[in-house]
């Protein structure tokens, strides 16, 4: 699975990952009061001169907003209606800003970092079961499935495909539920088969 | 039921949830032929078949997940940035409204399956998803809650309408074919 | 050839299985090194041999796997038996290789590095390293399986466990992986449809509904399985209406 973070050993890459997340914490919070034209202008360009640091290959990860694009247009379309575009042209500054910041730290800080960094604020769950093992087990589990899923998906609509010659339908979602729950079954016996998640006695 | 299995059973339906986001979508003949993604299908079919609790902790795994940096959103989606994003809300409203379907679900084990997954997927899986997503975007766009609303839901419910009656296709079928995997009414 | 530390017994084993008799009352010892198990689809031999690891828990008699007795808890059980099971897919719980076979070391208490290191021996002694960081869903079902048995290879078990492992695999490839199983020191079960595979294990055990038919040398059960079989009055598809 291909996620949003850039191999690299840039000034951003180096820097804690906890750092880098309370910075983030505590920008959101700051900004709060500041709401005029200029300075959501301002953080935007700090945040794109965040990318341009990483180089020609990170500037270009500034396109991960484009999904948002359309929405923004429809924010400052109603802004313009209700004839108070500036507001409008605020808001989308600031949310482009705030997108582009938290995915700078994505980008910039490899998953199993960011794993260990907010470890400690899940330490609390232990209570409900949920031990650090068993999230990271978790997590393994559902990177490990996603592909396995969909090639299910694609190997039901093929078999559609075959007897109907139509490739995508509705009707494969039942069968599609059935065989993920059903592989469930497998997969934990394969789990338990080597001594579970809590694993063995550790003496 | 062990423990290994709830924990695969948790994985498995996170990753459900972020494969119906990513296959292709499916064009309806009965709805004028609109794509839908089946993301938020994934959400309703979570809580139907875990219950509000292992159903709430599958899609917390996924925003988790997502979090992390990996596109598992609907068209490929993913980072910290989502949960800056006018659409945050929405996501936490993935979370409530699993667990209100679970939990709506759970409690009306006893009537009919298809009775119980339309009543829960629309009180969960849309008032609730809504719920929680119009406030923020109304928040993140400095809009009023109604133009939100106008904006951001309701051009989506007719769609999460139809999402309804596919989730409780598919919950029908499943508490025919498979009744042991229909872990909230049991 | 009796030392019940080295050796598999049944003692009147019986297994129910959502409320049928799935395996009753069987009694048999196996201290050879690799035993064959064959058997219809359908007759128990799936259910007898996860038994094994603790999977399904015996309802009446005893087991004592290499010294472990079932009473002792299905966890005790999976610590001496590995078991591989017949899709790769269902067993692969890891993005990666080398998590997978990290993973079973973590289990058994060993640190993260030092887990990491002795998977990536492991696959570097098997000429398979290149394959350490590659996502698991990217690699050939050969190389899955190869995977699997290295995964329960890596937490040394005292018995391996192979449920028709090699089904989805190409000629060339069984022959392969077949090779590997050979060298091993631990003591296998397999259980097979294919009957050429078992011809030179030390014993072969076959299953029939639930009961031992018949232990004994590979030629003379796998003949006697075969004859049976294929004899015109049991051509018929009690098999597949089971599966």
């Amino acid at each position: 699975m291909i996620s949003l973070y850039m191999a690299g050993n840039s000034w951003a890459h180096r820097l804690p990952a906890r750092v880098k997340l309370l910075f983030l914490f505590v920008l959101s919070l700051l900004i709060i009061p500041f709401n005029t034209l200029w300075f959501s202008a301002a953080l935007l360009a700090f945040v794109v001169a965040l990318y341009a640091t990483l180089g020609r290959r990170g500037l270009e990860k500034v396109k991960v907003v484009r999904p948002l694009l359309w929405m923004m247009v429809i924010i400052l379309l109603v802004h313009a209606f209700l004839g108070d575009i500036e507001q409008g042209i605020i808001a989308v500054l600031r949310l482009l800003a705030m997108v582009l910041l938290a995915n700078f730290i994505s980008i910039t800080t490899h998953m199993e970092a960011l794993m260990d960094a907010v470890e400690p604020l899940f330490r609390p769950l232990r209570v409900f079961g949920i031990s650090p093992m068993r999230m990271s087990l978790a997590v393994a589990l559902v990177i490990r499935f996603v592909p396995v899923l969909l090639a299910v998906y694609a190997s039901l609509q093929e078999a559609y495909k075959a007897r109907t010659a139509r490739s995508n339908s509705w009707r494969l979602l039942a069968p599609f539920a059935l065989h993920a729950i059903k592989m469930t079954d497998h997969v934990s016996e394969a789990l338990t088969a080597r001594g579970g998640a809590d694993g063995f006695d550790r003496s | 039921m062990s423990s290994d299995r709830s924990l695969v059973q948790i994985a498995f339906y996170a990753a459900l949830i972020a494969a119906l986001g990513l296959v292709p979508k499916i064009e309806l003949g009965l709805a004028g032929g609109i794509p839908i993604t089946a993301q938020s299908l994934g959400v309703m079919l979570a809580g139907m078949m875990l219950g509000p609790v292992r159903g709430g902790l599958a899609v917390a795994l996924l925003l988790f997940l997502v979090a992390l940096g990996l596109p598992f959103l609907a068209g490929g989606r993913g980072g910290i940035g989502v949960f800056y994003g006018m659409t945050a809300g929405y996501l936490a409203g993935y979370f409530f409204g699993a667990v209100a379907v679970g939990a709506i679900m759970r409690a009306m084990r006893n009537m009919n399956v298809v009775f119980g997954a339309i009543v829960s997927g629309v009180l969960g899986g849309i008032v609730v998803v809504h719920a929680f997503g119009v406030p923020v975007l109304a928040y993140k766009a400095d809009m009023t809650l109604y133009n939100a609303f106008l904006v951001g839901s309701l051009p989506f419910i007719p769609g999460d309408l139809i999402k309804v009656a596919l989730a409780t296709l598919v919950a029908h079928t499943i508490a025919r074919g498979l009744p042991s995997a229909m872990l909230s009414r049991s | 050839m009796n030392d019940t530390s080295k050796s598999i017994s049944f003692d009147h084993v019986s297994i129910e299985r959502g409320g049928a008799t799935i395996i009753s009352d069987v009694s048999v010892a196996l201290p050879d090194q690799r035993v064959g198990i064959i058997g219809r689809n359908g007759s128990g031999k799936s259910t007898l041999v996860r038994s094994l690891n603790g999977l399904l828990p015996i309802s009446a008699g005893s087991l004592v796997v290499h010294g472990v007795s079932s009473g002792e808890g299905a966890k005790k059980l999976a610590r001496v038996t590995g078991f591989v099971f017949q899709n790769p897919d269902h067993q692969l719980i890891f993005p990666t290789a080398l998590e997978e076979l990290s993973f079973g070391l973590r289990q058994l208490g060993v640190g993260k590095a030092d887990a990491k290191a002795q998977g990536l021996a492991l696959l570097k002694e098997h000429g398979i390293a290149e394959l350490a960081e590659r996502p698991v869903h990217e690699l050939s079902e050969g190389q899955k399986q190869l995977i699997c048995i290295l995964a329960v290879l890596i937490m040394e078990p005292k018995l391996v466990v192979l449920d028709e492992p090699f089904s989805s695999l190409d000629l060339r490839t069984r022959a392969a992986l077949r090779r590997k199983l050979e060298k091993l020191d631990q003591q296998i079960i397999f259980v097979s449809h294919e009957l050429d595979a078992l011809s030179d294990y030390d014993k072969v055990l076959w299953i029939e509904d639930g009961r031992v038919k018949q232990l004994g040398a590979p030629v003379d059960v796998l003949a006697a399985y075969e004859e049976h079989e294929l004899s015109g009055a049991h051509l018929h598809f009690e098999g597949v209406a089971r599966a």
